[in-house]
């Protein structure tokens, strides 16, 4: 190759400012007595996710590779790598990861690799590191590809890639409550991240974010952290256990023995693959939509605040007398 | 990066971090009352009418009985899980009764009860 380029792997050198943060806001949890909470086998299973996905990276990392420099083997761009472009590229790859966190969490195959980030119900700095092992296998890297064909080199992707997982490292945090208004605006924060994280019906499928919150208010799918709905972190159905491996590789084992129950279509095995999480072919689970129907037959107040505004604000009997 | 340094960093972090947090006292297990255990019961699983909450001695588990069926609700860290009676087996154990669940992302919990307790909850367990 003559053009080469290169970029440091700037999450492995991130590592000693994660351990040196987490120690601080531990520190500072302990000493004001709020802003969080630790526990030690949650935090120990949430590191080692993150240990692990490193490791992953250096085992089945050449494949995306491989599959980008092929791309960029048949580009005729090349937009080079001056610093108007690592911006523009950085704006780009942020809204390649909100496309590919959306998918995260509405095709199972994607949440079978995304789940585990979801898994605690703490939220502080060391659940930002609970990070999956299986991304490899989502084939999430084509959403990749457009930049790649655009002219942006490989390794300024992957660079801008790691700076935006930096970025959200320090928002996995309730020691910061909100930053200021221009900066909620605009910037993904702890405040918005922490609805994202919420299992409250509210906070079903919001804030997919990266770095800029700009994504989910143009693409409809914003909700503001609210007062009176604290977040309640974790899953819909949350899971019974510290063991990494099942941590892992749970919606995977879940999402094969789905599909492969005896007696089902193909087409019903195929939903258990890659509809929402939620599907089942007999009704027996409920969607995040089915559960932010019934959370409203509970709440009617609720109807039209956010989060449940695709939902009428009048019940659907008033509506139709006024028809 | 190199490495060795980044291996060190990455298993000297951990189990520095895990001292820290054992030895400040962030390893203990949630404790429930019937109070607490009923209120997470709700958080766990919204739709569920509850009956009536059982709370084995050392207050780490209990039996939930609900108008859709029987379920129970373990500590788990800080935190409690909770999985409806269905898809289960539970056998005798020297402490108690283990529960096994036919769910690769909770297989099981053993559950302390007493002699008195595990006649108790025998009972609540059998169908009506
Ligand atoms: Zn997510
Ligand atoms: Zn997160």
């Amino acid at each position: 190759m003559t053009d080469h380029v290169s970029f440091p792997d700037a999450v492995q050198w991130a590592v000693p400012f994660f351990i040196a943060a987490i120690l601080a806001e531990f520190l500072w949890i302990t000493i004001k007595g709020r802003g969080g909470r630790y526990e030690t086998r949650d935090a120990v299973t949430s590191l080692i996710m993150g240990a692990g996905n490193i490791a992953s990276g250096f085992v089945l990392g050449f494949i995306a590779y491989a599959f980008f420099m092929w791309l960029w083997q048949i580009t005729p761009l090349n937009l080079g790598t001056s610093i108007p472009i690592i911006i523009l590229c950085f704006v780009l790859d942020d809204l390649r990861y909100y496309w590919v966190h959306r998918f995260g969490h509405r095709i199972r195959w994607v949440w079978a690799s995304h789940v585990n980030h979801h898994s605690s119900q703490h939220y502080n700095l060391t659940t930002a590191l609970r990070q999956t092992w299986t991304y490899t296998f989502t084939f999430m890297m084509v959403v990749r590809a457009p930049l790649i064909l655009l002219g942006f080199h490989p390794a300024l992707v992957l660079f801008c890639g790691g700076l935006n997982l930096i970025y959200q490292f320090w928002i996995h945090t309730e020691a910061i409550g909100k930053m200021p208004r221009w900066f909620e605006s605009v910037m993904n924060t702890p405040s918005h991240h922490r609805a994202h994280h919420g299992r409250n019906a509210r906070y079903l499928d919001c804030n997919y974010a990266g770095v800029f919150i700009i994504w989910d208010k143009m693409f409809g799918t914003f909700v503001p952290e609210q007062e009176d709905d604290r977040v309640d972190y974790g899953l819909v159905h949350n899971i019974g256990t510290f063991n990494p491996l099942r941590v892992a590789f749970h919606e995977w084992v879940g999402m094969w023995r789905d599909a492969t129950q005896p007696g089902l279509t193909l087409s019903q095995r195929l939903a258990y693959c890659f509809a929402p999480p939620g599907y089942s072919h007999d009704g027996s689970r409920d969607s995040s939509e089915q559960i932010k129907k019934k959370h409203l037959d509970r709440h009617p107040s609720d109807r039209g605040t956010p989060g449940f505004e695709q939902f009428d604000k009048n019940p659907p009997n008033t509506r139709a007398k006024r028809a | 990066m190199p490495l060795e340094i980044l291996l060190i960093l990455v298993i000297g972090g951990i189990a520095g971090i895990t001292l820290l947090l054992h030895l400040t006292g962030r390893s203990s297990q949630r404790v429930l009352t019937q109070g607490t255990a009923r209120m997470d019961w709700r958080r766990h699983f919204p739709d569920d009418v509850v009956i009536d909450v059982t709370v084995s001695h050392d207050g780490h588990a209990a039996l939930v009985r609900t108008e859709t069926g029987t379920g129970l609700l373990w500590s788990l860290g800080a935190d409690t899980v909770g999985r409806h009676l269905l898809d289960f087996d539970w056998i005798e154990h020297p402490n108690g009764f283990e529960f096994q669940f036919r769910d690769f992302s909770s297989p099981g919990v053993v559950v302390h009860l007493d002699e008195l307790e595990r006649r108790h909850w025998q009972h609540l367990m059998e169908p009506s």
